[in-house]
């Protein structure tokens, strides 16, 4: 089942002087199973967006289905709990908001939670550590001693061990090196691939978003400027100049092909394949 | 003499294992250096070091024929500015103007001359408009504008920054890349950045490439990227334009354009000749 | 939070807010203290005459003050009553049932409630006037004296400035733990005692992990910019008297000491 936002808006300080219109009367519908991307400048609502996911944020109007949840405005929530444990949210920087004194207790805090039984907590929590390539020799250290890169797996894993449908992160990859960041991309594509969850990612970077998200939504002021595949959007130049977003290399590269003259397929999105398919017309 | 001169400088925080090991080079006044390397690689604590926020217990680093010790530090610091990695954590003033002012109330600055300075180099990062905002309401691109304010207004030879742009986005990353760019192009400042971005390297004088503490390459960058294969070993990133150069390879069409474009073109132009 | 009016600043222009701000300090202690001294209700007038015209240059309205007083209703409703039921000198006004109600009681009650309410609204006005950096700056000018025996005022008020700095920031942290902690179940509204121990935890312990590293690295930016802790610095900020703040403080010097003779005369 698709998420659905109707007609939500969520206003910042309500019936305040000093009102604010994050989100407004957003119509939107994120696809179960696959890897969305949501995109746009700092302050266009994308972490509002998110935060209504788990119902963080309430809407101040409208309404929205996760999966057999219904939020609507002005309405007392009675399935915090269930809600919160399907939708996993990771914050931007989550390396910080550990703090058990083992590595193992605090991945098993949200599973404790959310009503399973310690040996399980326990057990889920080793399960989600593996996932994220933490080994068990490091599973009864302090969370402090880690390295930057291995605190925000394991703060994923903590989000993981929770078993939620969809996962949902906030710039997950911000701070991290290259190396580190394309590891950590690979994760959530094994996350979706393997066990199909459904994966949000808020991302500023556009590369990343062209190479991985199947579908990508762009916010602007508040509002929806595209939601669709990704390839469509990033096919289109008018539409990224629109939105001010920059030209991932590769796409400026294919499109510069492709005006001369060459015929690259939709597949062709990667390097690599639009090597192959560019020397086959070389070569004729 | 080079402006900057690190010789066989090691260091660890504890005593298991190495952060800087055995490094050893020399930057020419004016250069603009990038270095590079994973997280973990020694590039921070080097910088560190360099800017006298950690001791220098093996090997020696000079700046300018002095070395860099408890004694001298006084007289470093006033020639060289770091720029970090958090916007946050190192805006001290309660506004733009105060922050960029707390460099030149170290510097002992008669007060009279303070307003002037400020505003001098304000406007030369562009944050006129901004000089009574408080942090809270700046974006973190403005954030490290600030603090860059801050250190040239202190007319440093040398300014170090430390994963100035991670933490910025997009628009706040392209701003601070060209105001680096800017700065480096006159022949007066020194920059050390250190840096996970593969398209400034390319824009630099010469690289140091850092791997698990030794210095693993120190080269013009066009040199360093022609190893490409080499960088692959220690799972760093290559340029784009090398990708592309790498990716045809395999089929072997050997591209020797150094931009983008004329690569299409060569492409173009073997394929209309079959 | 957002309606606590005590301590905050109001960033407008006016009279008031041009007033040095250890003019404004010093006239705050010598209110206090002419507010303490009198036992007549004359003095109260005037003060609360003066303080009405402080007001109106200050721009700050009346309901702002008035606001500045409910946090202290309860304090006042628990006077009157321990008051009412052990003070038994003066008339007897009336009686609730088995209680007589005295009137030095009801008296020195509202007499102790109208001191208090008027050193509320002195230092409102000072807040509500000067902002946090010049009052840190008037502070450490006063706290000056204190160096010949080694009282660090200047590190005292470069603390105190960066405190005042982080506030907004280590409230967005907080926020922003919170919400991580929420969407690993954690309930911070409702849950038994020792839920909401570890709920305390789950945000306490990240925030001060994030505290301290934030503390290393301004320590760091600090000292790459050449602060060294008790040297001798210049300011960009320099506090200056002039005329209207001697008349200012004479002024105040004047109520003190009408509020002094007052015990003496009235």
């Amino acid at each position: 089942m698709p998420i659905r936002f109707k007609k939500l808006s969520y206003i910042y300080n309500k019936d305040m002087p000093y009102a604010h219109k994050a989100l407004d009367e957003i119509d939107l519908e994120i696809k179960e199973g696959v890897i969305t991307a949501i995109i746009g400048e700092t302050g266009s609502g994308k972490s509002t967006l998110v935060e209504h996911l788990n119902a963080l944020l309430l809407p101040s109007e409208g309404s929205l289905e996760v999966l057999d949840y219904n939020i609507v405005a002005n309405q007392k929530q009675r399935f915090l709990k269930p809600l919160r444990k399907d939708v996993g949210l990771v914050f931007q920087f989550s390396e910080y908001q550990l703090f058990e004194e083992t590595v193992i207790k605090d991945v098993a805090f949200g599973p404790l939670n959310f009503g399973f039984t310690p040996e399980e907590a326990l057990k889920r929590a080793a399960e989600a550590l593996k996932k994220v390539g933490i080994r068990e020799e490091d599973f009864n250290r302090s969370p402090l001693e880690l390295s930057g890169g291995q605190k925000r797996r394991v703060a994923i894993a903590g989000i993981l061990s929770c078993d939620p449908k969809i996962i949902v992160l906030d710039e997950p990859t911000a701070g991290l090196d290259p190396q580190g960041a394309r590891e950590m991309i690979d994760l959530f594509v094994e996350l979706n691939k393997k066990e199909g969850k459904t994966v949000i990612i808020v991302s500023h970077d556009n590369e990343m978003v062209y190479n991985y998200c199947d579908e990508t939504i762009v916010l602007s002021h508040g509002k929806i400027m595209y939601n669709g595949p990704t390839f469509d959007l990033f096919a289109d130049k008018e539409k990224l100049k629109e939105f001010n977003m920059l030209e991932p290399q590769i796409v400026s590269f294919r499109n510069d092909l492709c005006e001369k003259g060459f015929r690259l397929s939709r597949d062709a999105r990667t390097l690599k394949q639009i090597a192959k398919e560019v020397a086959e017309q070389v070569k004729r | 003499m080079d402006l900057i001169e690190i010789k066989d400088v090691s260091y660890s925080y504890d005593d298991s294992k190495k952060a800087v090991d055995k490094v050893s080079f020399s930057v020419k006044q004016g250069d603009y250096v990038t270095v590079i390397g994973h997280n973990g690689s020694g590039k921070s604590t080097l910088a560190k070091m360099i800017a006298g926020l950690l001791p220098v217990k093996e090997g020696s680093i000079t700046i300018d024929g002095l070395e860099v010790n408890e004694e001298n530090i006084a007289k470093i610091r006033q020639r060289l500015g770091i720029v970090f990695q958090n916007p946050d954590n190192q805006f001290i003033g309660s506004t733009v103007k105060d922050d960029i002012a707390f460099g030149l109330e170290n510097k002992r600055v008669p007060s009279k001359d303070m307003e002037g300075i400020i505003r001098e180099y304000a406007e030369k990062v562009g944050l006129t408009p901004f000089l009574t905002y408080e942090p809270q309401n700046l974006s973190g691109g403005q954030k490290q504008r600030v603090a860059i304010a801050g250190i040239l207004a202190m007319a440093p030879d040398i300014i170090i920054f430390d994963e100035a742009t991670s933490m910025l986005d997009p628009k706040g990353k392209k701003e601070i890349k060209q105001l680096m760019y800017d700065l480096a192009a006159g022949d007066d400042i020194t920059i050390l950045s250190i840096t996970h971005d593969i398209e400034e390297v390319l824009q630099s004088d010469r690289c140091v490439v850092l791997n698990k503490g030794k210095l693993f390459m120190y080269d013009e960058p066009e040199k360093i990227f022609a190893h490409a294969d080499k960088l692959r070993e220690i799972d760093l990133d290559v340029p784009f334009i090398e990708q592309v150069r790498e990716a045809f390879g395999k089929y072997k069409i050997r591209l020797k354009s150094d931009d983008l474009k004329g690569m299409v073109e060569e492409l173009c132009r073997s394929g209309s000749k079959s | 939070m957002n309606n606590l009016v005590f301590g905050k600043y109001i960033p407008i222009d006016s009279f008031m807010h041009r007033l040095d701000p250890r003019a404004k300090l010093i006239g705050l202690f010598l209110m206090i203290a002419a507010v303490f001294v009198p036992k007549s209700w004359w003095v109260f007038l005037v003060i609360a005459i003066l303080l009405a015209l402080a007001l109106l240059l200050a721009k700050i309205g009346i309901k702002m003050i008035v606001q500045s007083f409910k946090p202290m209703i309860m304090m006042m409703i628990f006077l009157l009553v321990i008051n009412a039921l052990t003070i038994k000198t003066g008339d007897i006004l009336f009686t609730l049932g088995p209680v007589e109600i005295y009137s030095d009681a009801i008296f020195n009650t509202l007499f102790v409630i109208v001191r208090l309410l008027l050193m509320i609204s002195i230092t409102t006005l000072l807040t509500a006037t000067t902002n946090p950096l010049d009052l840190t700056l008037g502070i450490e000018w006063l706290l000056h004296p204190l160096e010949i025996v080694h009282f660090p005022a200047h590190e005292v008020a470069m603390m105190v400035s960066i405190a005042l700095r982080f506030i907004p920031t280590i409230i967005e942290e907080t926020m922003r733990i919170m919400n991580a902690q929420k969407s690993r179940g954690v309930d911070f509204e409702n849950g038994r005692f020792s839920e909401k121990i570890a709920a305390i935890l789950s945000l306490i312990v990240p925030l001060f992990s994030v505290a301290f590293e934030r503390a290393y690295e301004l320590a760091d930016a600090m000292e790459a910019r050449g602060y060294v802790p008790g040297a001798e610095r210049t300011r960009y900020h320099v506090l200056k008297f002039r005329f209207t703040d001697y008349i200012f403080i004479l002024i105040c010097v004047l109520v003190l000491t009408f509020s002094i003779l007052s015990r003496f005369y009235l």
